[in-house]
């Protein structure tokens, strides 16, 4: 088990809540992103792919504050860009923190140990490192295309262990991916100590014009069986273990497009954290404005076919263990035995 | 490695078979800054980050190169909107990268200077 007990409390009485109060859509995760900058130019990464006064742009903490508070969701994940080039980060996560958000930050690392040592963060429950990790060190500097980088993150995860944070990984599959390397490293993220690791298949941003290297549902469906069907006993996933099984083929879930919101420079993205269909003002207009039915798979929208990505699944795999009995019991005996 | 193919540089009108909703479909789908050119004859040079064809009143919303705004413009106001800035997609998908470092390790093999 990875996931603290207060945060699964914390995630079950905020979803149990929702239910009583009848909610059809409400968030689970608020995709927060304070910048577009990175020190990374991975290819196909759609998210820095702007003119240059679009990423220097940046929210203010009371701008990301009013959108936290806007939308409510226990959990505030921080990508980017690359978050910890966000000048007020330290701010930002100190009244993340202060109002009991649950906070994924999602970094490369690569500014980790420098930020560390500065004092910008202290340790808490409700702050999570999660170190972007697509592989060992050969097919994770291929991924961020960039030699090095996978040296770097491993010292920043060292420092901040070592310096007492909670830190996960998240890792994102592409095709083409071996089962015995992402096994392999897998058993390397154990021993380097993390709390938990996240996994997902990747898939191509909108504009991001790379679909070839992206996972089919059917490919993704047998790399996944091949990865997780016989996991080792020492592996611990920071996510829902039903969402697992859905990558392995085992459940058929339909997208919950609402459940990780993204609010950025642009404003609230329609549809969700992938697609980028236009932009809502509030985060009630994101709700009540967008036109859910267009979205899905069942909805036959091409762009959502082959989508398998957490931030659209999860959500989904979080609500059946919670709304039936049976997905409860299948939650609690998946954490329990480690089985996916 | 052949690039994408990229509007940069398309200098469109609209017609009947290319309307201006159309038009500013593709600018909000490219990466990089337009001119959308307004029917008074003023220009505003920048990023095309939304639009909304089905509102009350269609518009389009923009930052300008200094990053000011956003600036919301019907759709009324627009005449068209020029490909003007660099596609900053362009070139930098993963396949394109893939090939690059192919390239780079075949070269490094056969020692003949890096293309």
């Amino acid at each position: 088990m990875s996931v603290p007990i207060s945060q699964m409390w914390t995630v079950a009485s905020y979803v149990l809540t929702q239910r009583l109060r009848g909610r059809k859509q409400y968030p689970l995760v608020l995709m927060l992103e304070p910048l577009f900058r990175c020190n990374l130019a991975c290819a196909g990464c759609g998210k820095i792919q702007y003119p240059g006064q679009i990423l220097r742009k940046h929210l203010t903490v009371e701008q990301c504050l009013k959108a936290v508070d806007e939308c409510g969701a226990p959990i505030v994940s921080i990508p980017g860009g690359e978050p910890l080039m966000y000048p007020e980060i330290g701010p930002l996560v100190k009244e993340l923190v202060a109002r009991r958000k649950y906070i994924y930050l999602c970094t490369n690392a690569i500014l980790l140990k420098e930020r560390l040592d500065a004092g910008v963060f202290t340790p808490s429950k409700y702050l999570s490192f999660s170190i972007h990790m697509d592989g060992l060190r050969e097919e994770h500097d291929e991924a961020v295309c960039k030699d090095g980088v996978f040296d770097q993150a491993v010292e920043g995860i060292r420092e901040a262990l070592r310096r007492g944070y909670r830190v996960t990984t998240n890792t994102t599959l592409f095709e083409g991916a071996s089962p015995e390397r992402v096994r392999k490293f897998f058993d390397a993220m154990m021993e380097l100590g993390v709390e938990g690791m996240m996994v997902s298949p990747g898939y191509s941003y909108s504009k991001a014009p790379d679909q070839e290297h992206f996972l089919r549902k059917q490919r993704a469906n047998e790399l996944f069986q091949r990865i997780l069907s016989n996991p080792k006993r020492g592996w611990r996933f920071n996510q829902s273990p039903l969402f697992l099984q859905f990558l392995m083929g085992k459940r058929d879930y339909e997208c919950t497009p609402w459940g990780n919101p993204t609010f950025n420079v642009f404003g609230w993205q329609r549809p969700c954290y992938l697609l980028q269909e236009g932009y809502a003002q509030s985060f009630e207009d994101l709700i009540q404005g967008t036109r859910w039915e267009r979205y899905g798979k069942r909805s036959g929208n091409e762009k959502c076919r082959d989508c398998m990505v957490h931030c659209g699944f999860e959500a989904t795999a979080v609500q059946e263990t919670f709304s039936s009995w049976r997905g409860f019991r299948d939650t609690v005996v998946a954490t329990v035995t480690g089985r996916a | 490695m052949e690039d994408e193919k990229t509007l940069e540089g398309w200098a469109p009108e609209p017609d009947a078979d290319l309307p201006l909703a159309r038009i500013v479909e593709l600018a909000f789908d490219y990466r990089g800054n337009t001119t959308v050119v307004k029917r008074d004859g003023t220009e505003l040079y920048g990023y095309v980050f939304n639009r909304d064809a089905e509102a009350a009143v269609p518009y389009l919303e923009m930052f300008d190169a200094d990053g000011g705004g956003p600036y919301r413009i019907p759709f009324a106001e627009v005449r068209t909107i020029h490909f003007t800035g660099k596609d900053t997609a362009a070139g930098k998908s993963y396949a394109a990268w893939l090939a690059r470092k192919q390239a780079e390790k075949a070269a490094h093999a056969t020692g003949s200077p890096v293309p």
